[in-house]
């Protein structure tokens, strides 16, 4: 059992409280014409998922409580929570100095565009 | 169009006679979903102005001025508490103030049905359907909470130490009623908590 706190309203409670909504910072392809997406772009949008062993960054909801959809880095393994950042947010940078595989590389071309 | 009147969605079912709590049905309550930003000054204030009573910020919280009582819900969503008879006026009142404002309010009377639960042990009956640690100082009177009982969405609104309104939308009404009466029968009462229960 997963014991979730929710950095919106600050309510802590079993998972079942709370609605898992899949792995964070998914993009869209970045056009606004549909004809500009090739198959692969738009299969791996909308179906290729990271499965790491360790590390993992998912989008959670508030379900029972505020509503609020916000950002988690947990554990797979441990099923620790590492950290809760808001919906429109990058995780803590000590969080994504811990990222691996994908991850890693996701943030380091994340941060790269922002600068 | 035949005149739209209220009916209790619990209308047919009886009071209890063989639970440890005292459960009856709270029809006679209005309610209003306000919904806006507390970022938005102009908004805290026009709801202030209309509803007497400062909108509470801090989560779970609730406050209260003479009949009327608010609710928080989320960050951005509130539920007003009034007598049915005075929702018209009130949300009338709630909409001048708030005019142009980016906000809503609406008249949500009809859509949750409201059973109190009154007694020794009602805080270990609703933990019968619940994950919540009711009994922690976290769930002191005035205290709210969405949660989930029973498999369903519930709005748990502490009243008094052993006072409880649940809220269930109206449709469940009679599922919650069901599942209360059974997990509140007497003799099952758990008395893990003996602080609870005096005798």
């Amino acid at each position: 059992m997963i014991i979730v706190t929710c950095p919106v309203c600050n309510a802590s409670g079993d998972e079942t409280d709370f609605h898992y909504g899949g792995q964070a910072h998914v993009r869209r392809p970045a056009t606004t014409d549909a004809a500009n997406i090739t198959d692969e772009e738009q299969r791996d949008y909308l179906f290729i998922r990271h499965n790491p062993k360790g590390l993992h960054f998912e989008r959670w909801r508030c379900d029972r409580g505020c509503g609020k959809w916000f950002h988690a880095a947990r554990d797979t393994v441990s099923l620790d929570f590492k950290a809760y950042y808001g919906i429109t947010e990058l995780p803590p940078a000590e969080i994504i100095a811990q990222a691996k595989g994908p991850w890693a590389d996701y943030f380091k071309e994340r941060m790269k565009a922002k600068k | 169009m035949a005149d739209l009147h209220f009916q209790s969605a619990l209308a047919h079912r009886s009071m209890p006679d063989n639970t440890s709590i005292s459960m009856r049905e709270i029809s006679e309550r209005g309610m209003i979903d306000l919904r806006g930003l507390t970022t938005d000054k102009k908004f805290v204030a026009a709801a202030k102005a209309a509803l007497g009573v400062e909108l509470p910020k801090v989560p779970r919280t609730s406050t209260t001025f003479g009949d009327v009582q608010v609710l928080w819900l989320s960050t951005d969503q509130w539920l007003v508490l009034t007598g049915r008879a005075r929702v018209t006026a009130l949300l009338a009142d709630l909409r001048k103030a708030l005019g142009t404002i980016h906000s809503l309010a609406v008249d949500v009377s009809d859509m949750r049905a409201i059973i109190r639960l009154e007694g020794d042990g009602v805080r270990e009956t609703l933990m019968k359907g619940s994950t919540l640690d009711l009994i922690s100082d976290d769930y002191a009177p005035g205290t709210v909470r969405r949660m989930r009982f029973a498999e369903i969405a519930a709005l748990l609104h502490v009243v008094e130490q052993n006072m409880i309104d649940i809220y269930v939308f109206r449709s469940y009404a009679d599922y919650a009623w069901e599942f209360l009466v059974k997990s509140a029968r007497r003799g099952s009462e758990v008395k893990l908590f003996p602080n609870l229960i005096k005798d």
